[in-house]
């Protein structure tokens, strides 16, 4: 007899975050959460996505059939939560809960009950608060093996948005968060409030912002990677504190950091205010690592770390957006450097 | 253009970009050899082998895989052959001949000069034909020195008639004169052996004891890693070439139908990937799988996963058969892709699919591509083949009218 070697698993020293990715996503399922207020275009913004060929072959789960509007799209119905649009597209009711609606379209497709989409949006309904959808992509327990959280958009209409910024902390939450911000109706706001909302959702997020024309913006805009193309080093990265002590900023580290200087500095941000990390994301230069580990938390949970076989951008930095309540970036700064230092 | 339009319209694709479909003039049902020629002059040339008669080969440039253009082919001299099985090492390219009952002839094996791949010129032929022989069914050519087959010779004389091939090595580095080197059946399998014939399998199911694929790769010089059909999976050792013997032997049939195909080891990982290959229409030889082996103790592999497939209530009746059939082999040669941890199947109308390995007890699918085909005479896709290049570039054989698909892995 020979003697049994130690594994059949990969050489965890050749490769500690597993097989390297060309993208954050790897080969899950993308999903763009689409979050705003009633009446600030969310349908609109969709349905005109869903319409181009780069919105081809997408399922989009709704709250209400009524809300997407697909009475004239209507081909047929697939079961009594699932309907086909054109375009490849499907339209599926959420049901109880998220996942279960999601593993039911990921096993439907499987079985070719639905046809083969290539991505997922989801429209939440308008005073939704998107940190609990995070979460539940953020776990393989949850549906972090599957799907992987694309981009969080955040739909802000011209007219109305300003007054909902002021008043609702809903709001504020959803363009604290989000990956990305849309400015609907701009057509039918004068142009000063145009520039007014611009500088006041710049308060609450480094986000970029993007115009839409006529209910529609680059499809891009929506489905991109927010993980797999950050918010460029040149991004100006002071606080975006406001009312609600939320705070948005991006923090840079010059040298490869040790993962356990990662994991541990992190480890004791969650432990001890995990409630009010209300997101992490980025992309760590870990050392020995030869792309960057791309990491995601939404409060306690951690996405599971991916390593990219390159690096996006020139800059080889780590970089990292927080999005914090009460934490400032001098804290989260002090903090690596003192676990960094021991 | 007919040869580059894209066949997407019905297709199922996940994680694969489809950037090129060639149906080969007319002569699209491809066999399950594929192999690719580095030219001296800086071209990568495809050459593939048919299902069937007429065709023998087709050669395809792929130096640009967007634009790929038909270079060389042949016609069988018979129509009761074919050349199912081929490989390239260099300049020469080895080619594999059976014929549809035993008796015939050619059945054999031909090496061929192809530095000019417009013009390929026999080298050798040489015959492995006989009263109870149909010839090479397969053949393994990587190092150009050895073919390592699964043939029939002419004073073998099976105790049962589909038990006609059994393993057989070739020296082959004086290409003009190949001699062979050794021969390995399973005991009981030919008339003479000491041990009774073999037990048959049940119910129709009997699909013959004998080698389907012969790997052996650098890293094991000493081992062969074959599918031995309704014997299972056997390794065996060659370190004395003229004398190979069993080291292991695999089988899970009965209960299982069965048809053991290809062995193909991922030593860093001390796994091995085993296919079947499903033989029978609309799901009647269900379930035809793609194995996971802990090969961890050569003397006892261990089953420990399958690669999931989708539902077979949906795809056992699109059409022609649904189950496993060949994988990416990590060929070692140069020019070709390898990896340890990502197996590429082919799985007839279940399309061409990607399995990643990281936890090799629960294989995840990662990527798929299931073509509408067509004029598909059984109304769907039988992808037969697939060769990964080491642009990773993916090619894979439709086995009756499709030719050949190119992909880009998007995962």
């Amino acid at each position: 007899m020979t003697d049994a070697p130690a594994t059949i698993f990969a050489n965890p020293a050749a490769s500690p975050f597993g097989r390297r990715q060309r993208r954050a996503r790897g080969a899950r399922v993308p999903v763009s959460i689409v979050t705003g207020f009633l009446g600030s275009g969310k349908t609109t913004l969709i349905r005109a996505l869903l319409a181009t060929p780069e919105g081809a072959d997408t399922a989009v789960i709704v709250n209400e059939f009524g809300e997407i509007g697909i009475d004239d799209a209507l081909l047929r119905a697939s079961s009594d939560t699932t309907v086909l649009l054109g375009n490849g597209c499907v339209c599926c009711l959420m049901r109880s809960d998220l996942q279960e609606t999601l593993r039911t379209l990921y096993a439907e497709r499987a079985s070719g009950a639905v046809p083969g989409f290539r991505r997922i949006v989801i429209e939440t309904s308008g005073l939704a608060d998107p940190g609990p959808v995070l979460q539940t992509f953020a776990s393989d327990r949850a549906l972090g093996a599957e799907f992987h959280l694309q981009s969080l958009v955040a739909v802000v209409d011209a007219v109305a948005g300003a007054g909902n910024l002021a008043r609702m902390e809903e709001a504020r939450h959803q363009v604290a968060l989000a990956d990305r911000v849309v400015v609907t109706k701009t057509d039918l706001a004068p142009p000063n409030a145009v520039a007014a909302l611009t500088e006041a959702v710049s308060r609450h997020t480094a986000a970029p912002v993007g115009i839409a024309h006529n209910g529609a913006i680059d499809p891009a805009f929506l489905l991109d990677d927010a993980l797999d193309a950050p918010h460029p080093a040149a991004h100006h990265h002071h606080d975006h504190t406001h009312a609600d002590g939320i705070a948005s900023f991006t923090v840079f580290f010059d040298r490869p950091l040790a993962w356990p200087v990662f994991e541990q500095a992190m480890a004791v941000l969650t432990g001890l205010r995990g409630a009010d990390l209300l997101r992490v994301k980025g992309l760590v230069a870990v050392e020995g690592c030869r792309g960057p580990v791309v990491v995601h938390a939404v409060q306690h949970t951690a996405h599971r770390p991916v390593e990219l076989e390159t690096w996006p951008t020139p800059d080889h930095r780590s970089r990292l957006v927080f999005i914090t309540r009460n934490i400032g970036q001098a804290q989260i700064e002090a903090l690596f450097a003192a676990v960094a230092a021991l | 253009m007919a040869q580059t339009a894209s066949s997407q319209a019905g297709s199922l694709i996940w994680n694969f970009k489809e950037i090129a479909h060639h149906t080969l003039d007319g002569f699209g049902g491809m066999g399950e050899g594929m192999s690719m020629q580095l030219t001296k002059d800086g071209r990568r040339i495809l050459w593939l082998a048919h299902e069937s008669a007429p065709k023998n080969f087709t050669a395809v440039d792929v130096s640009d895989p967007r634009a790929p253009k038909i270079v060389a082919r042949a016609d069988l001299p018979e129509a009761h052959m074919r050349s199912n099985s081929l490989e390239t090492v260099g300049d020469i390219l080895a080619i594999a001949y059976q014929t549809q009952r035993p008796g015939l002839q050619p059945a054999g094996f031909e090496l061929l000069d192809i530095s000019v791949p417009e013009n390929p010129r026999r080298i050798s032929y040489t015959d492995c034909s006989g009263p109870h022989s149909r010839g090479v069914h397969q053949l393994w050519f990587a190092d150009g020195e050895t073919i390592h087959m699964s043939s029939g010779a002419p004073d073998f004389v099976p105790t049962h008639p589909k038990d006609d091939q059994f393993y057989r090595s070739f020296d082959v580095r004086n290409p003009s004169k190949p001699s062979e080197i050794g021969r390995w059946w399973l005991p009981g399998q030919k008339q003479g052996d000491n041990e009774p014939p073999l037990k048959r399998h049940p119910d129709g199911n009997d699909s013959g004891f004998r080698p389907h694929n012969t790997n052996v790769y650098p890293d094991r010089p000493d081992r062969v890693y074959m599918g031995y059909i309704d014997g299972g999976m056997i390794i065996l050792d060659i370190a004395d070439k003229a004398h190979p013997k069993m080291v292991s032997r695999w089988d899970y049939h009965p209960p299982n139908v069965g048809f053991t195909h290809t062995v193909v080891p991922f030593f860093d990982r001390n796994l091995l990937v085993v296919s079947d290959e499903c033989t029978r229409n609309d799901g009647a030889d269900w379930p035809k799988l793609v194995w996971i082996v802990d090969n961890r103790t050569e003397e006892n592999p261990v089953p420990i996963a399958t690669c999931p497939l989708p539902p077979v209530e949906t795809f056992a009746r699109r059409g022609g058969r649904f189950g496993a059939h060949n994988l990416w082999e990590n060929l070692p040669k140069a020019g070709c892709w390898k990896s340890d941890t990502i197996v590429f199947g082919t799985f007839f109308n279940g399309g061409l699919r990607a399995y990643d390995l990281s936890n090799p007890y629960q294989p995840a699918e990662i990527a798929h591509f299931v073509p509408q085909v067509a004029g598909a005479p059984t109304g769907a896709c039988q992808l037969n083949d697939v060769f990964i290049d080491d642009r990773e570039i993916v090619y894979t054989v439709d086995r009756h009218v499709g030719g050949l698909y190119i992909l880009e892995m998007d995962f």
